[in-house]
């Protein structure tokens, strides 16, 4: 564990002598524009590799953080200390005004909106008379060599402050790695519905993401302009920096915290010293190079270097005190608590179907209430209708008082709702550790305190029981999408019920899976009942149901037919003609 | 300032058939295989390098080069399927994003490298106007217009009433399906490119009489065919076609009233309204 910290130091300390040793200023400048494009890109992999969102246009707030400063110094005499902070502001508000109405849609138009704004941004400071128009600005050379200013005529200064940058940079993607909000992005990432019927508010992460990435970008072109000393649009908003900052992060590997560190030399080296070799801005020829590397990237190591280097190293987990609950075969008992669950009136028409038509149904506290139907008769359309995936045309649902209907679905999560899909939806590329994680409460969670902070110890311990109660305990280090499909089953099973949510709805969950894994499946739903949660299950099978189940629904045609209990509703006539076609 | 306002919509409405025949491939490929090709315009831009040297070096009229243009980049985009696009059909989406952003510089800067920085245009000294609903517009652009016209019919007939265009829907709708039905799907996707890009191709040839061409002028043209899609609702044909007029006429409009600096800032800005309001886009119907 303390080895990549050992060496990460020492190559720090290494770099941090090395204008001692070195004195070339050809090599100091390049090292200059390595540490600067890395601490974009950095910044850049925060919402590009660890939320997936990605921006063709973070030249625009690389210019942003530069202007900023360069105006606040050169028309108001205001120091960089202060102008620094005041870019980073305004790049996070811009981009936030980009992530707002774009992150609603697709990633394309996402991606589209950036590559516009990098666009407008450079149309814009090109006919801005306030900011220099064409012309640019130039830094007040008087403000140099004094610590105040971040201004000097040395390269070493630059050096290190570019560096410290870098180091910025990397601390803040570093400490998102490490923590829950790490989790969330890539949770976010690989399957946005999922993470919110979990609670996870997508939207807000993304655009936290984002702002943050912004500011940090703005941060390093803002020191880029005290060292170039002159800013133009061609200089600091060009589409070429967004090209470099996305290649810089897609070689090195993105979502990952090394991955921009080791991609920058290699990228902005081979540029500049190509650059200096050809001459001038050269003939296109390394973008060129670039281009050819992001398409092979894409298509062969989506990992980048760092894939190729390392394999990734599971991270240790708390040990566990005790060993999990076995749970026991509870035989279902009548409980007929006070409802939790209220349905009324819910209606849902696509086009000419009317897939929900006026569905009633009272979930009390405590039950399995399984809900049976033949195909096409509204079952998940309801459940689509309670969780906020889809907008009724007309109804009321309400968990324990709370109104859910036309909450997206995060805020129907808070309100205690818990969802497993139909088909099943765990996060494949992240342990099954981290995907259990990322079902713990996230209501009234900051974004600041998951950044900074992992889920206490006493939720870890729980969890830990939880999947020792799964059986996956042995399998926590190995990404979800390794695990059979039952397994996943269960996954989703076990990330849906770690909050304890009010009610449970099931989506089939033992289609497809081995009987002996819906026995299994069956004993854990008893046996999480038997603990207190309640249940809304769909199932054909009907034996499944009749084992589990306190009270049957029987739906047809968008209504509910009737309700009872299991032998009750399996005896109905209506049902057996309705069902069986007798 | 009337007859100013009416001037400027009418070649905006002009202007918005050029912009609606760049976004007819874009949508096409899109809707076909729910792949936004980034580098779309780069192939309009190579499209006009390639009109250009026609007539400079061989003195051949842009008219005429259509029939050595558009067969040539109809195999190039059935090329580009062939070696890229299908290994990213069913790659993550990133993956798809990446790989065409990745072709879009290597196409930007291998024009840079081989033609340079500078501006070419094709100049027809001579050249007539025609009235346009009391207008007078240049030959060029109208002709340009009514290509784009004619473009969209043929390509909505070829859609609706062939046999192929038949299969090419179905492989659209639905893959799995197509493909159970025997739709060659692959064939149908590598058909998508070539002829969205054949479309690119026919757009760059006729505006090159009156657009200048260098390596850079890709940007806008993404953009603009982009915000046709989106603006006329995408997954259909005749969404590029309102979206592109719709996009013209805001641009010309705009910025003959308040300033031509800034005509993209207000096309940007409908862009994104359109996004908040209905995201759909103004022809489409379907949530997302």
């Amino acid at each position: 564990m303390n080895r990549p910290r050992t060496l990460a130091a020492l190559v720090l300390g290494g770099l941090v002598l090395l204008p001692a040793a070195v004195q070339d200023s050809f090599f100091l400048n390049a090292m200059v524009h390595v540490f600067l494009f890395g601490a974009a890109a950095q910044a850049w992999n925060l919402v590009g590799g660890y939320a997936g969102q990605i921006s063709f246009g973070h030249a625009a707030f690389f210019g942003i953080g530069a202007y900023t400063t360069a105006w606040l110094l050169s028309r108001h005499g205001l120091s960089p200390w202060f102008g620094i902070w005041v870019g980073a502001a305004v790049a996070a508000a811009v981009s936030l005004a980009v992530g707002y109405p774009t992150f609603r849609l697709r990633r394309h138009f996402f991606a589209l909106a950036t590559l516009a704004l990098a666009e407008i941004a450079r149309i814009s400071f090109l006919n801005w008379e306030a900011v220099g128009a064409a012309i640019g600005l130039y830094l007040p050379l008087e403000y140099r060599n004094r610590l105040a200013y971040l201004m000097w005529d040395s390269k070493p200064p630059y050096y290190w402050t570019a560096l410290g940058v870098l180091a910025l940079a990397t601390g803040v993607v570093w400490g998102v790695d490490r923590h829950r909000a790490g989790r969330y992005l890539r949770a976010v990432e690989q399957d946005e519905d999922a993470a919110e019927m979990l609670g996870i508010p997508t939207r807000r992460w993304k655009l936290f993401a984002m702002g943050l990435s912004a500011a940090l970008t703005a941060v390093a072109g803002a020191v880029y302009a005290l060292y170039v000393l002159y800013i133009d649009p061609y200089n600091v908003m060009a589409s070429r920096i967004s090209l470099l900052v996305v290649v810089v992060a897609l070689i090195g590997g993105r979502g990952t915290v090394w991955g921009p560190v080791l991609g920058a030399p290699f990228v902005v080296l081979l540029n500049e010293y190509t650059r200096a070799w050809l001459g001038g801005r050269g003939t296109g020829a390394d973008f060129i190079l670039f281009g050819l590397a992001v398409v092979l990237v894409s298509l062969y190591q989506p990992r980048g270097l760092i894939g190729l280097l390392a394999s990734p190293s599971p991270r240790p987990l708390p040990a566990v005190v005790g060993a999990g609950r076995d749970p026991q075969d509870v035989p279902p008992a009548g409980a007929g608590g006070p409802p939790v669950l209220q349905v009324r009136g819910m209606e849902k028409a696509f086009g000419g179907v009317r897939a929900v038509r006026g569905v009633g149904l009272e979930v009390r506290r405590g039950e399995v209430l399984g809900l049976v139907g033949p195909n096409g008769a509204g079952k998940s359309t309801l459940f689509d209708c309670l969780t906020g995936f889809v907008r009724p045309d007309a109804g009321q649902a309400a968990v324990d008082g709370i109104h859910v209907v036309g909450l997206p679905p995060h805020r129907v999560a808070w309100a205690g709702l818990a969802r497993t899909f139909q088909n099943v939806r765990v996060f494949p590329d992240l342990s099954v550790w981290d995907n259990l994680l990322c079902g713990t409460e996230h209501r009234g969670e900051g974004l600041w305190e998951a950044t900074l902070r992992e889920v206490p110890p006493a939720l870890q311990e729980e969890a830990g029981r939880l999947l020792r109660s799964f059986n996956l305990w042995d399998h926590r280090h190995r990404p979800a999408g390794e695990l059979s499909y039952g397994q996943q089953k269960l996954l989703s099973l076990a990330m849906a019920v770690l909050r304890r949510p009010r009610v449970v709805l099931l989506d089939e969950p033992a289609a497809g899976v081995n009987p002996v894994l819906v026995d299994e499946i069956g004993r854990l739903v008893r046996a999480l009942n038997a603990s207190g949660l309640t249940f809304v299950v769909i199932e054909h099978n009907m034996e499944f149901v009749m084992r589990i189940c306190h009270r049957v629904a029987f739906m047809a045609e968008g209504r509910v037919v009737t309700v009872g209990r299991p032998d009750e509703v399996r005896r109905d006539p209506r049902v057996l003609e309705l069902y069986y076609g007798r | 300032m009337t007859e100013l306002v009416w001037q400027a919509a009418v070649s905006g409405v002009v202007l918005g058939l050029v912009y609606a025949l760049v976004a007819l491939g874009l949508s096409l490929i899109w809707g076909v295989m729910d792949v936004v090709n980034l580098a779309h315009a780069e192939y309009l831009m190579l499209a006009m390098y390639a009109t250009y040297w026609l007539w400079a070096l061989g003195r051949v009229d842009p008219a005429l080069a259509v029939p050595v243009v558009v067969p040539v980049f109809f195999g190039l985009g059935w090329l580009t399927y062939q070696a890229l696009v299908r290994r990213i059909v069913r790659a993550p989406l990133a993956a798809q994003i990446f790989a065409t952003f990745g072709l879009l510089f290597v196409l930007r800067y291998g024009a840079f490298a081989a033609f340079g920085p500078n501006v070419y245009g094709v100049w027809r000294p001579g050249e007539g106007t025609v009235p346009v609903l009391g207008v007078p517009v240049a030959a060029s652009k109208v002709t340009a217009g009514l290509v784009s016209l004619a473009a969209f019919g043929l390509l909505a007939a070829f859609l609706r009433y062939t046999k192929t265009g038949k299969a090419l829907q179905a492989a659209a709708q639905n893959r799995e399906v197509a493909l159970a039905l025997g739709i060659p799907v692959d064939r149908m996707y590598a058909l998508s490119w070539g002829l969205g890009i054949a479309t690119a191709a026919l757009a760059g040839v006729f505006l090159i009489p009156f657009y200048q061409v260098s390596p850079t002028i890709g940007d806008a043209f993404l953009l603009l065919a982009f915000a046709s899609v989106v603006l006329g609702g995408f997954g259909r044909v005749d969404g590029a076609l309102v979206g592109g007029l719709c996009i013209g006429l805001l641009e010309n409009l705009l910025g003959t009233l308040v300033s031509p600096t800034f005509k993209f800032l207000f096309v940007f800005a409908a862009f994104v309204a359109m996004l908040l309001v209905r995201p759909q886009g103004l022809l489409g119907d379907v949530g997302r």
